[in-house]
């Protein structure tokens, strides 16, 4: 983010602090295909990350006052949402898959074909993710797939530096156990 | 050979190493086959994790809208609800701040009580005034004829006790209660908002 962007979004954020709802709009705009994909990534289900979404950006709206600029407004943003994520997983009484035998991934499938069959393969990574503690899951999604640094995740959960690598370390573990005839399989293709 | 360095290679993928450790795991990744095949074994997975795509979701344009809609309105409320925080915060402080009032203010009476006791001041008159103004139910029952002796003593102990001891406790236990229901408050408020109960599993 360039010092002229992040200046226009701290006046944003200081329009929105004052109740302006056309700027708070402004935000929404910038943060929110970030957002849908933490909460996506963190339920695992369109229409629920949808929802989530949403409820994420109006706590935000609602919680504008309490935000201080110690941490960036997207880290703080990043942490409603990856709640509002696991408050509706729970709301919906959702069950996520527990073990890797949950997983199916070790069944009689038809052949290496099918193990390849990208759609197939990204059920399972995203069953995979799901099947991780949420602790570990938030962590995880926002390195993977949004990218933050460990000093960003750190903020953005309001945990040690020290807690978010040990995290990432351990979601990455399991990751690798659940995965791993797709891992392997992965590196295969990636090598013809 | 140095030995293996596999709870570096995660921070080393997501580059969250300085130059000099950057250094050192390279070196380190050149000669050793376990920790290169763990760090290419990361890769994997971080290039696997990447191909898991998105549904369609609204345009950032759609999104916004569908969010205003559903903002709630709180223009009025930004104000008031400043108001609101600030008198949140301000009442623990007075609180405490009238419960130091209450032990300084006993604390300085007891003081100069004693002082008065052992002659190093004289405030007879202002102690004397002081006691004249209220209304003595032992002192009464007393002229009436009602009290007298040691029952007289015991109801001065009574009287005394109920006058100073007795509002003070009520104070200082209601002060008490009212700042530890404040805690419980702000307690249950902060776990609720702040998302550690859901991080945590």
């Amino acid at each position: 983010m360039t010092i002229s962007t992040q200046t226009n979004e701290s006046k944003l954020v200081s329009k929105a602090q004052n109740g302006d709802r056309n700027a708070f709009s402004e935000l929404v705009h910038t943060h929110s295909q970030g957002v849908l994909n933490v909460v996506y990534r963190m339920c695992g289900n369109g229409d629920l990350a949808e929802d989530a979404a949403q409820e994420a950006f109006i706590q935000a709206w609602l919680r504008m006052s309490s935000y201080k600029e110690k941490a960036s407004f997207r880290s703080w943003l990043y942490r409603i949402a990856v709640n509002a994520a696991i408050d509706m997983l729970r709301k919906e009484k959702r069950i996520l898959p527990n073990t890797i035998e949950d997983l199916n991934l070790s069944d009689s499938r038809p052949g290496p074909e099918a193990m390849l069959a990208s759609s197939e393969r990204t059920e399972l990574i995203r069953e995979a993710v799901l099947t991780l503690p949420n602790a570990s899951r938030a962590v995880l999604v926002l390195r993977e797939y949004e990218g933050l640094s460990y000093q960003e995740i750190a903020e953005s959960l309001e945990i040690p530096m020290g807690t978010v690598m040990s995290r990432l370390s351990y979601a990455r573990k399991l990751l690798k156990e659940k995965l791993e005839t797709h891992l392997f399989s992965y590196a295969e293709v990636e090598n013809v | 050979m140095s030995e293996h360095i596999l709870e570096k290679l995660g921070a080393y993928l997501d580059d969250e190493l300085n130059a000099r450790e950057i250094q050192k795991v390279e070196q380190h990744l050149n000669e050793c086959a376990i920790c290169q095949e763990e760090y290419e074994s990361l890769q994997s997975l971080s290039l696997l994790l990447a191909e898991a795509p998105l549904p369609d979701f609204p345009s950032p344009k759609d999104f916004s809208t569908n969010v205003a809609l559903r903002l709630p309105r709180k223009s009025v409320a930004t104000t008031r609800s400043k108001a609101m925080e600030i008198g949140w915060w301000m009442a623990p402080v007075g609180l405490l701040t009238a419960w130091i009032f209450i032990i300084t203010t006993n604390l300085v009476g007891e003081i100069l009580g004693a002082a008065n006791r052992f002659g190093l001041v004289n405030l007879s008159d202002v102690l004397s005034t002081g006691s004249s103004t209220q209304t003595s139910w032992s002192a009464t029952l007393s002229n009436f004829g009602l009290l007298g002796g040691s029952n007289l003593q015991w109801a001065q102990m009574l009287e005394s006790f109920t006058r100073t001891t007795v509002p003070q406790m009520i104070f200082q236990i209601s002060i008490a209660i009212l700042y530890l229901s404040w805690m419980a408050i702000w307690w249950a408020r902060h776990t609720r908002q702040e998302f550690g109960y859901a991080l945590e599993n």
